[in-house]
């Protein structure tokens, strides 16, 4: 074998080795969070509050009677027939033990409690299925509590001994629905600030700077950005962004606004870049057939230069999202680890990643919800990834059939 | 005759290199006029001081005049859009943009503030019918431009520029890309548009120039070394190295 085959073969071999490895560690964390977090993921997850509503009422007639309770298969059902209502042992959404109201019996006085919290004004709460039970107070007896188990509960509740006096139930928390919202709200806001700011920076370089020293030193200057860590930017974000906001607007600390300007600057040196790129790929032959023509440059940056590039602004776009979704350090201080179920932009709330982080610095730290999340996170950049090649796909073959 | 453009002790130089030097040369209405040489006597460089391509150049630097219409157009304040609306201009590798066949020719009076779809259809029409494509492509006019072959796509970018309604069309080496019957539609095509349009051509080919032009003007090392009528350059050259360029016994 000749000495260039080996070098060959050398070359091969650790380009292969490289992205087996890859590979492997990209399947490790995907099987990894699967197994973790897999069996939380739902589109109720997804869709409901993080913080549990509370309810707090007492029954309206003394004693309650007997209600047939049609049987429940499984070992984690106990029925209460006394009041009307099976107990299911489960997780909540976030993987926390629940006892879970599985069937109200139509005629049920759980279905008609008088409100006792002086906080809201309604007058009757009722208990309804997916509801969790947390707390079950007698007369003269001990509590029912959560962390003695549903078929604990149900127990205490069918003894003909015990009167109710209070009933604590809420409706099922651990859902990051404010999280998924507050993401879209930063994509949005991060690139409508960073695309048309890195996409006109781009052309002004590519197009109308000219070539001199001081346009390279700030060439330069972008490039060395990209490398900067995030959580300099973070910095960054609470000595600028968040008094100037708070300075601003009605936001009296950390708030989205401030989250999407520092998500900004992270972003444009990356949008700056990959703009570039895609400008510098159009052949300086159709400029010249513009310009000949007699369009001037403005016309031929927009109608011929841009058009051609739009591909790779494209893809900067899906890797500026992919970049929102994923950033955490630098949102820790300018957007707030408060998890919230009310969105609002001059207000603190977390991404999806700090919902992450809040999860783990949690005593003890919620693994499984972690899990969940990060798979989410990672089957949308999967998909943004699919969604970049096939634009790019679409498009080439849109210009050259 | 008329003369379109007239240049006068025109020097140009790329940094501290004399590309042309000292050139002086009438450009005569209705006529085809070759321009030959050898690599990197500096034709295109010449051809681009017409239209004023070379202001794209950053490194490149003018002296003397160029006179379009009796109008000095090298001159900063001159109306650049308006000359090169007036003067277009062909290159030597085919360079459809990559939009529709129709996009392609309405391309620059759509620049120009034309939007009218009739207008830009009669326009698209004329254009490509002068460039003798129509035939071909009347039936595909929204497919991409560069579904074409090599040869359709150099006819294409005439009738790009033919859709200017322009006065002087300068090609460079328009010709050299493509094969010998895409070569011969594009020297008929030349004869057609002579009676309209004035023509300036660069070209390797002797019988090229020696086919279509009506003048030629031998370029050699940034010098114009003789400039005539083609039928003289061609029989009975006054110097000695045109002659051995153009029977071939050149270098
Ligand atoms: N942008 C430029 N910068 C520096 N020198 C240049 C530039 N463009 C052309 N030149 C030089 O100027 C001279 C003339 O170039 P030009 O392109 O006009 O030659 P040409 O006659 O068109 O040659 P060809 O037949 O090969 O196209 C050449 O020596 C070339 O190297
Ligand atoms: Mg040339």
């Amino acid at each position: 074998m000749s000495r260039r085959n080996i070098a060959q073969l050398l070359l091969d071999g650790t380009t292969y080795f490289a992205t087996l490895l890859s590979i492997i560690a990209l399947g490790l964390i995907f099987v990894y969070v699967f197994r973790e977090g897999g069996h939380l993921l739902s589109v109720n997850l997804i869709r409901s509050d993080y913080h549990a509503r509370n309810f707090v009422g007492t029954l309206r007639e003394e004693s309650p009677g007997s209600f047939p309770i049609e049987s429940f298969e499984g070992d984690d059902l106990f029925p209460v027939e006394r009041y009307g209502i099976v107990l299911q042992q489960t997780q909540d959404l976030a993987g926390d033990t629940v006892i879970r109201v599985y069937y109200v019996h139509e005629a049920s006085p759980l279905r008609q409690l008088n409100n006792q919290d002086p906080t809201t004004n309604e007058r009757t709460i009722s208990l309804q299925e997916g509801m969790i039970l947390r707390r079950v107070s007698y007369q003269e007896h001990p509590t029912s509590l959560t962390s003695r188990g549903a078929s604990m509960m149900a127990t205490d509740m069918n003894d003909s001994q015990r009167e109710i006096r209070e009933v604590l139930f809420s409706l099922e928390g651990g859902g990051i629905r404010g999280s998924v919202i507050t993401t879209v709200y930063l994509i949005f806001l991060t690139l409508f600030i960073a695309l048309p700011f890195g996409i006109l920076t781009a052309i002004y370089f590519n197009e109308f700077a000219p070539v001199n020293k001081v346009t390279k030193l700030m060439r330069n200057f972008i490039e060395t950005l990209t490398g900067v860590p995030s959580i300099i930017y973070g910095l960054l974000g609470i000595t600028v962004f968040v008094p100037l906001t708070v300075r601003l607007t009605p936001a009296s600390n950390a708030n989205l606004i401030a989250g999407a300007l520092t998500l900004s600057v992270i972003l444009l040196p990356v949008i700056i870049r990959t703009t570039e790129e895609a400008l510098k790929v159009v052949p300086n032959d159709h400029r010249w057939a513009s310009l000949a023509l007699g369009a001037n440059k403005t016309q031929t940056t927009f109608k011929v230069v841009l058009k051609q590039a739009l591909p790779g602004i494209l893809t900067a776009t899906f890797l500026g999202i992919g970049r929102v979704i994923g950033e955490s350090a630098a949102l820790i201080f300018v957007l707030g680890t408060a998890i919230r179920d009310q969105v609002r932009i001059f207000e603190p709330s977390t991404s999806l990643a700090v919902h992450i982080w809040s999860m783990m610095t949690d005593e003890p730290a919620n693994i499984a919800l972690s899990s969940t999340i990060a798979l989410i996170i990672l089957l949308i950049v999967l998909v943004l990834n699919v969604f970049i090649k096939v634009t790019v796909w679409a498009f080439n073959r849109k210009g050259s059939y | 005759m008329k003369e379109v453009f007239y240049v006068e002790n025109l020097s140009l130089y790329y940094r501290d290199f004399a590309a042309l030097k000292d050139i002086q040369l009438a450009i005569y209405k209705n006529q085809v006029t070759a321009l030959i040489g050898p690599s990197g006597c500096g034709k295109s460089t010449f051809i681009r001081c017409l239209n004023r391509m070379n202001d794209l150049i950053p490194e490149a630097r003018m002296t003397g005049c160029v006179r379009f219409d009796g109008e000095e157009c090298q001159v900063s304040g001159y109306d650049v859009i308006g000359l090169r609306k007036k003067v277009g201009m062909v290159f030597q590798k085919p360079n459809p943009f990559p939009m529709s066949i129709f996009d392609n020719v309405a391309y620059g009076p759509r620049q120009q503030g034309l939007k009218n779809k009739e207008k830009l259809k009669v326009v698209v029409e004329r254009a490509l019918k002068q460039a003798a494509l129509y035939d071909e492509v009347y039936d595909r006019l929204n497919d991409s431009a560069l579904t074409l072959s090599g040869g359709q796509q150099q006819r294409l970018c005439i009738a790009r520029a033919l859709a200017m309604e322009p006065e002087v069309i300068l090609m460079d080496e328009p010709t050299s890309a493509l094969d010998p019957i895409a070569t011969q539609r594009i020297e008929t095509l030349i004869e057609d548009l002579k009676k309209e349009y004035t023509i300036v051509i660069v070209t390797h080919s002797m019988q090229q120039a020696a086919r279509i032009s009506d003048y030629t003007a031998f370029f050699y090392m940034g010098e114009l070394i003789e400039y005539d009528k083609t039928d003289v350059i061609f029989s009975l050259p006054k110097h000695k190295q045109t002659e051995d360029y153009v029977t071939g016994r050149f270098g």
